[in-house]
């Protein structure tokens, strides 16, 4: 449109020009700014049950789900998916259990026939909206133009000295040559997408058929496809099948439910909630890094940028959780899942200084679990810590003994891997005769700690899914 | 339409009234700088993208989908045709469905507005080629579709690099298109990634490259008269943000150098480059980030984007601060000393500079990385913000009236786009695939920094988009004149240098023209067009019955 072009040219020009001043806006950053400096000053040894230093935090944009996620919550919903019909994703990924496993079983039944077992436990869905690709070693630079080959990370990492993982140094972790990122336990997927196609096809789990599903989309979702993406969709099957998947995946991402950040420790980081005197205690010990150490992995400060702190590093470990004889697949006394080093991730199996290591999941929504580590071995959080600060001072109460009575350490890894258990980070760093690293009454805190960070919190009760 | 422009009086009136109405606006003919120009073009302003090729962002221009709680978008009439995805059923019968994609053959598909994370594809010189097969332009898939992904809400498919946006997605852009100029006949004026790309658009040529610490194998080939040609990405040399054990320089003289000779102002501003500031996450120096809603923190300052840092003579490499806000775009500084950043600012700069009444002549400006557009770590919905805000800015501004804006992209990802050129610049290195193994184009290559044939300068690259925001831009208007980033250089040598050449191989010369991109001649000129930096919709909707009565 030219200036001055007719007369009603001239009095749109008017109203343009008298308009008020378009957003020339500044980034909205400075609760961040806030945040940031606030991380700096507070010191972990000295708490408040009331949070002196409240944060204002950067969460996730709360909308009108988009018309793809909406049609991801129809799919996450809809059991015609799976080929037995019984399974929809909300069957293991509970939505009243965070996402995670509806009961107590280290694994669950699926399959066409629904008899199928598992390998590993159920992971939540929850609280995976940050999760970085999977690397191996500091952060990869940006633009790089190919996609980083994984070989050459690992090689690189060779030489690398093992950092010391503490509870007041968590950058110096993050910046150790360390498999990190990726969805699964093994994170051999990096993208929630990738991560949805999984389960759905795997004929253990939903057992799907990729005929079938790409016939119940036509039927029971195709106009919706065919809006978003265009009306030749289903002459590519493939792109068809990954559209569906993105959708589910757009929905774990835009619906709120999957990241509420509605506990009663974010209330805390508010200042909007008090610890209880055991709650208190449990929170120091977690960030104690003679103690509990566990904000060492399990980072339980706002980042730089004002991101509520998902209590991960988003990297591995090798921790040595006894072997779980209630997975059918170990009654093989051959077989063993090593995490990176496979089986079901197949591309780092000869790199076997990451055999066993798995990926440190987020501990918000804990305790709603019954069920814990990738291979269930343990149901309660007490029989976690307990492992957690006894495993190297009495491991006879963890470990079977072989023929000649010797226990066997760390017995779900081969004897060749058992090494690459980690035993040099608090509350690792220990050896039969010295004190557990945290008594039986400081176990009881800390679980009351976890148990601040289960979502729905009165105080956020008006936040909405 | 033609009776309409025999009314002079009325249009004076509208004029006057205007004045009154925001002296913002007001004519000043005299200008800022008063110097002479072949145009009335006294400022030039680059926004250089990163990563996206025409038929990406406009497959399907000037039609969107407009699904349900997405920013809409409804062409104007008398939207000229475009070459792109919809004709020669393109998008029902693509030459990707060839079965050699294996399962990424796919047609070109949509990508929707939550999908403005995707996937990084393969852009290097050699695969860039080869997804082109001599022409054929079908193996996209093969060649450029192998994906790294982005972070866990990123999408990702095979075939994926056949996705284009539309207009709910790439909604400022779109809207800009209606209002102003752009090309669909626009090119990279060579293959491969970002440096390229951007040692291309400031100097018209990428030989001359030398190793300065470390090999990088990936980043050049060799000349065949003794030297090397740019192919590929590596930091510049010395730069205090630089990776310390891979660096390359480029020999020879870009459009700064000449623009210095001639004491026009001008300014290299990119984000992250003032190593002073702390951001709001209280990053500083090298490791400012930011953080996008859509992909993550990353990075602001990306070396290997950085232009002018490859030639000693208009390098800053300690991110040296002007002595002054005064200084900004000049060698000396009003008191006459040398001026110790060496016209290499930030974008926040650029900022300063023209609200104190300094704004340069040409100014190059990089976005800091999450808003430069890359796939990866930026995206549409952050790019969009970061061009909005500027343009508002600028058209805003006294100087308005004079200004012209450009957005280009340094190269095209390795998306898909149909149109394929032969090559008017021939290459025989190893790295060549484009009509053959190491064949690409006919004849004799062009020549390089010494004078004689060089390998190493396939091109036309891909197709990008080009656009011109401007009071002088033809209005809803689409050129077909075939350009390339090279003609930006051409551009500011006819405009401020009186077509003064850089010579040394820079194909400056030989550049299509943007003048018909611009109208000089009519005596009226387009509105300025305020959009909003979320959605892209324009923020004060003109009455529908306006909008037909557009300049066809």
């Amino acid at each position: 449109m030219r200036l001055g072009f007719s007369g009603a040219g001239a009095l749109a020009s008017l109203m343009l020009v008298g308009a008020p001043a378009p957003a020339v806006a500044a980034d909205p950053a400075p609760a961040a700014a806030a945040a940031a400096t606030g991380v700096a000053a507070r010191g972990v040894s000295e708490p408040q049950a009331l949070n002196a230093h409240a944060y204002s935090l950067r969460l996730p944009k709360v909308g009108p789900l988009s018309v793809m996620a909406q049609l991801g919550g129809r799919l996450f919903h809809d059991r015609r998916l799976s080929g037995s019909g019984r399974l929809s994703c909300a069957s293991c990924h509970d939505p009243e259990r965070a996402y995670g496993p509806p009961g107590a079983g280290a694994v669950v039944l699926g399959g066409a026939a629904g008899h199928a077992s598992g390998y590993r436990a159920v992971p939540s869905l929850r609280y995976l909206y940050r999760q970085p690709p999977f690397t191996i070693g500091p952060d990869t630079t940006a633009d790089s133009d190919n996609a980083p080959v994984l070989a050459q990370q690992a090689q690189r990492s060779l030489g690398a000295p093992r950092a010391l993982k503490s509870a007041l140094d968590t950058q110096a972790a993050a910046a150790n040559l360390v498999p990190q990122g990726g969805l699964f336990w093994d994170g051999r997927v990096n993208t929630l997408q990738q991560q949805a196609d999984g389960p759905l096809f795997n004929p253990i789990e939903m057992g799907a058929d990729p005929q079938a599903v790409l016939g119940l989309l036509q039927s029971a979702y195709g106009d919706a496809l065919k809006a978003l993406f265009g009306p030749t969709l289903f002459r590519s099957p493939h792109l068809a099948l990954d559209e569906a998947m993105f959708a589910i995946a757009r929905y774990q991402i835009e619906s709120a439910d999957f990241h509420p950040f509605t506990s009663k420790f974010d209330a805390w980081l508010a200042g909007r909630a008090r610890f209880t005197p055991a709650e208190l205690r449990g929170y120091e010990a977690f960030n104690d890094p003679a103690r509990g150490n566990c904000a060492a992995c399990h980072l339980d400060q706002p980042t730089r940028d004002g991101l509520p702190p998902l209590f991960t590093d988003f990297q591995y470990e090798a921790l040595g959780v006894p072997r779980n004889a209630a997975i059918p697949a170990n009654r093989d006394p051959t077989y063993f899942d090593l995490g990176l080093c496979g089986p079901f991730r197949t591309d780092l199996a000869s790199q076997r200084r990451y055999c066993g290591m798995f990926l440190t999941p987020t501990l918000r929504n804990v305790a709603t679990r019954r069920v814990f580590f990738h291979n269930g071995t343990f149901h309660s959080l007490r029989m976690v810590l307990d492992w957690y600060v006894n495993r190297d001072l009495s491991p006879a109460r963890f470990y079977p003994r072989d023929a000649a009575g010797h226990v066997i350490a760390y017995d779900d890894l081969p004897p060749a891997d058992r090494a690459n258990v980690d035993t040099i980070d608090a509350p690792f760093d220990r050896h039969p005769g010295d004190a557990p690293a945290l008594s039986s009454a400081e176990i009881g805190d800390v679980i009351a700690f976890l148990g601040t960070l289960t979502d729905g919190y009165p105080a956020f009760l008006h936040r909405s899914r | 339409m033609t009776m309409l422009r025999k009314w002079p009086a009325f249009v004076g009136l509208a004029a006057m009234t205007v004045n009154l109405a925001a002296p913002a606006y007001a004519f000043d003919f005299k200008g800022a700088h008063p110097v002479l120009t072949a145009t009335p073009i006294k400022h030039l302003i680059v926004i250089f993208q990163e990563n996206v090729s025409f038929d990406h962002y406009f497959g399907t221009y000037p039609h969107a989908s407009n699904p349900a709680g997405e920013p809409k978008f409804y062409a104007a009439p008398f939207t000229p045709w475009v070459n792109n995805l919809e004709q020669d059923s393109l998008l029902t019968n693509n030459p990707n469905l060839n079965s050699a994609n294996g399962v990424g053959a796919t047609n070109p598909f949509r990508l929707d507005r939550t999908q403005a994370a995707t996937a990084d594809q393969n852009h290097n010189y050699t695969p860039e080629q080869q997804a082109e097969d001599d022409g054929r332009m079908d193996l996209f898939p093969k060649y450029t579709g192998t994906a790294s992904t982005g972070g866990a809400g990123a999408f990702g498919t095979t075939g994926q690099v056949m996705g284009y946006y539309d207009g709910n997605t790439v909604t400022a852009l779109w809207n800009y298109a209606q209002h102003f100029a752009m090309s669909d006949n626009a090119y990279g004026a060579g293959f491969g990634p970002s440096t390229p790309g951007a040692i291309e658009v400031v100097s018209g040529q990428t030989n001359g490259y030398q190793s300065a610490v470390g090999t990088k194998s990936a980043a050049y080939v060799a000349d065949g008269q003794g030297g090397y040609t740019d192919i590929g990405d590596e930091d510049p040399a010395g730069d205090a943000c630089s990776s310390t054990t891979q660096q390359m320089r480029m020999l020879g003289h870009n459009i700064g150098d000449l623009l210095n000779q001639n004491d026009i102002s001008w300014g290299s501003f990119m984000g992250g480059f003032d190593l002073s500031l702390t951001n709001a996450n209280g990053t500083t120096g090298c490791g400012r980030s930011s953080i996008s809603t859509v992909t993550g923190t990353t990075a602001d300052y990306i070396p290997h984007h950085a232009w002018f840092q490859y030639y000693a003579s208009t390098a800053n490499p300690t991110h040296a601060r002007p002595a002054s806000v005064q200084a900004i775009g000049h060698s000396n500084d009003p008191n006459g000393a040398l001026d110790p950043a060496n016209h290499e600012y930030d974008v926040n700069d650029f900022y300063a500079a023209v609200e104190h009444g300094n704004f340069p002549a040409v100014a190059y400006i990089k976005a800091p990385a999450y808003q430069d557009a890359h796939p990866g770590y930026s995206d549409p919905l952050d790019e969009q913000a970061f061009i909005v805000q500027l343009v508002n800015f600028l058209e805003q501004r006294p100087e308005w009236r004079e200004t012209a804006i450009v957005i280009n992209y340094d190269d095209s990802d390795g998306w898909y786009d149909h149109q394929y050129v032969s090559p008017t610049s021939a290459s025989y290195s190893s790295a060549d695939q484009l009509n053959g193994t190491a064949i690409c184009g006919k004849g004799t290559q062009p020549d390089g920094l010494l004078g004689l044939p060089v390998n190493g300068r396939c091109g036309p690259g891909p197709r990008l988009p080009f656009m011109v925001i401007s009071p002088y831009a033809k209005p809803n208007y689409v050129s077909h004149e075939y350009i390339t980033q090279a003609s930006v250089v051409r551009f500011i040598e006819d405009n401020w240098l009186h077509g003064e050449r850089l010579g040394g191989g820079s194909s400056d010369a030989t550049a299509g023209s943007l003048m018909d991109l611009f109208d000089f001649r009519t005596p009226f000129l387009n509105e300025p067009l305020f959009l909003d930096t979320q959605s892209g919709e324009p923020v004060d909707h003109p009455w529908p019955f306006l909008l037909s009565a557009r300049v066809p």
